[in-house]
């Protein structure tokens, strides 16, 4: 939370993603640089609680350098982890951000157009 | 304070029900506590019973009285802005059979004592609306609403109870229960320093209520339970203290609030002030931080070491936010972004220039990774 890593959008996106938690309003989006199907850069920006914006950040640096398919098998259980434990009514967090990931990388096989809630 | 209670921590450990001489020593300690006490606000001793806190205070007042009542009528009158312990009463209230008729507080947190008029029912037993809310520090016309109460009990001949939560208020301005025209208040022992767990109910005199502790004879019948000596020792010399000192107390917390709102004003652009200007405690200033949320800023504000509190709540994935906010007609950003920032007694005008300097730069960074605030400047861009 003192050091988020990667917040902010790229200029030269191939593919960004905008999820909502439409329970609670938090919002996440993710813009990735994808060469030679694998991520080259990720930022994000969050709007939510702390470990919303703290799951973005892990996640950014998890999927960093991976093969899109790696990238895909992230799970949350390892997001969780790597953002060292979040307690139980905190886990949409992590869901948030797998699912805005997938999102990303669906818009990116569907030729890159971004796709934001309204 | 501490002083003061340490002894009932050590040699003198009686409990104020026993009979030996170290109950005896126990029993004069209360009873001197229940007379600072009741000095605070202007009431008899023997109308103060202790309790553990506020929120056991608004449960006996409440739920004392319905039950007490229950045969003369089943309906309440409250505010939308009372303290969750008051929300919750009412809620499971209701489930039993109970109506009630919450006051809106409109844009500055303040009811109408017209409302009030206009919601009195022939069956209304009782009228609980807090002296000054917890998260915005807006003051009701409590003695308005006194005045009518009374004016409605001389003119018939039914039973009406006004009970108000003092919690947030004691020790910030004078209170009197004579000039409130209140039956029932609510206080809590840690909002004037004294250690947590412990409170006081003002119960006017001739006023019957349910206990709803059962099975001991302590507090004139009214809470059962064995006394916490040395919590209730600290909370009167908290309440001899305030007495004495109110009136500094509250021109040091205003003055500090003042360099504070000026200053945040200045250098944070997106805020809005949350509460009524004027008719408000000197203590307390609730603003809104457009684009981010509260949470975010608050743990934010605590890694720099500066204590804060939201009146939000995300859990479970469902945000609560908070009711209080939501009352005065702000929307879902607005209420997720409030923050409650308090002044003490102890606070200097060093602590207020860190945070000035400190609260600008985290709302900055903040903003940077909200998407809102991006679509913001998009926005801004796409007009001009």
């Amino acid at each position: 939370m003192e050091h988020p890593r990667n917040g902010g959008e790229l200029d030269d996106a191939d593919t960004v993603a905008e999820e909502i938690n439409p329970v609670c309003g938090d919002r996440l989006r993710l813009a990735l640089k994808i060469d030679n199907r694998t991520i080259k850069a990720a930022r994000f920006l969050a709007y939510g609680c702390p470990p919303v914006l703290v799951c973005a950040s892990a996640l950014t640096e998890l999927i960093q350098g991976k093969t899109v398919k790696d990238a895909l098998q992230v799970t949350r259980k390892q997001l969780v982890e790597a953002v060292g434990g979040l307690p139980l009514r905190k886990q949409h967090a992590a869901a948030l951000a797998i699912e805005t990931l997938r999102s990303a990388i669906e818009n990116k096989d569907s030729g890159g157009k971004p796709t934001f809630p309204t | 304070m501490v002083a003061a209670m340490l002894p009932y921590l050590t040699e003198k450990f009686g409990n104020a029900s026993s009979v030996h001489r170290l109950g005896q020593e126990a029993r004069a300690a209360v009873d001197r506590a229940r007379r600072e006490v009741a000095t605070l606000i202007g009431a008899r001793a023997n109308e103060i019973v202790f309790v553990s806190g506020g929120t056991e205070a608004n449960n006996l007042a409440i739920r004392g009285i319905c039950e007490a009542s229950a045969g003369q009528g089943r309906h309440i009158i409250t505010s939308a802005i009372e303290h969750s312990s008051v929300r919750g009463i009412c809620e499971a209230l209701e489930k039993r059979g109970w109506e009630v008729t919450r006051l809106p507080v409109y844009e500055y947190g303040i009811v109408k004592v017209e409302d009030v008029h206009a919601a009195l029912r022939p069956d209304t037993v009782l009228i609980s609306v807090m002296l000054a809310n917890n998260e915005i520090g807006t003051l009701q016309p409590i003695e308005e609403i006194g005045t009518l109460v009374r004016a409605e009990r001389e003119h018939t001949t039914r039973k009406l109870w006004f009970h108000t939560d003092a919690v947030q208020a004691a020790g910030r301005m004078e209170v009197n229960v004579e000039t409130l025209g209140c039956d029932l208040l609510s206080l809590s022992a840690h909002k004037l320093y004294a250690p947590k767990g412990t409170g006081a109910l003002y119960v006017r005199r001739g006023v019957r209520l349910a206990p709803q502790n059962l099975g001991g004879h302590q507090e004139r019948e009214r809470r059962a339970g064995t006394e916490g000596v040395p919590g209730i020792v600290a909370f009167g010399e908290a309440a001899r203290l305030a007495h004495l000192e109110t009136n500094e107390r509250t021109q040091h917390e205003e003055r500090l609030r003042t360099i504070f709102e000026n200053g945040v004003t200045q250098r944070i652009d997106d805020i809005v002030f949350n509460g009524d200007p004027a008719r408000r405690l000197p203590h307390l200033s609730n603003i809104s931080f457009r684009f981010i949320e509260g949470e975010g800023l608050l743990i934010s504000l605590d890694l720099q070491g500066i204590a804060v509190s939201t009146g939000s709540a995300c859990s479970s994935g469902t945000l609560e936010p908070s009711p209080v906010i939501i009352a005065l007609g702000r929307n879902d950003e607005l209420a997720r972004g409030a923050i409650r920032f308090s002044f003490g007694k102890d606070n200097t005008e060093a602590d207020v220039e860190d945070v000035l300097e400190v609260l600008p730069r985290v709302v900055e960074k903040l903003r940077q990774l909200s998407p809102l605030n991006k679509d913001r400047r998009l926005e801004a861009v796409s007009v001009e």
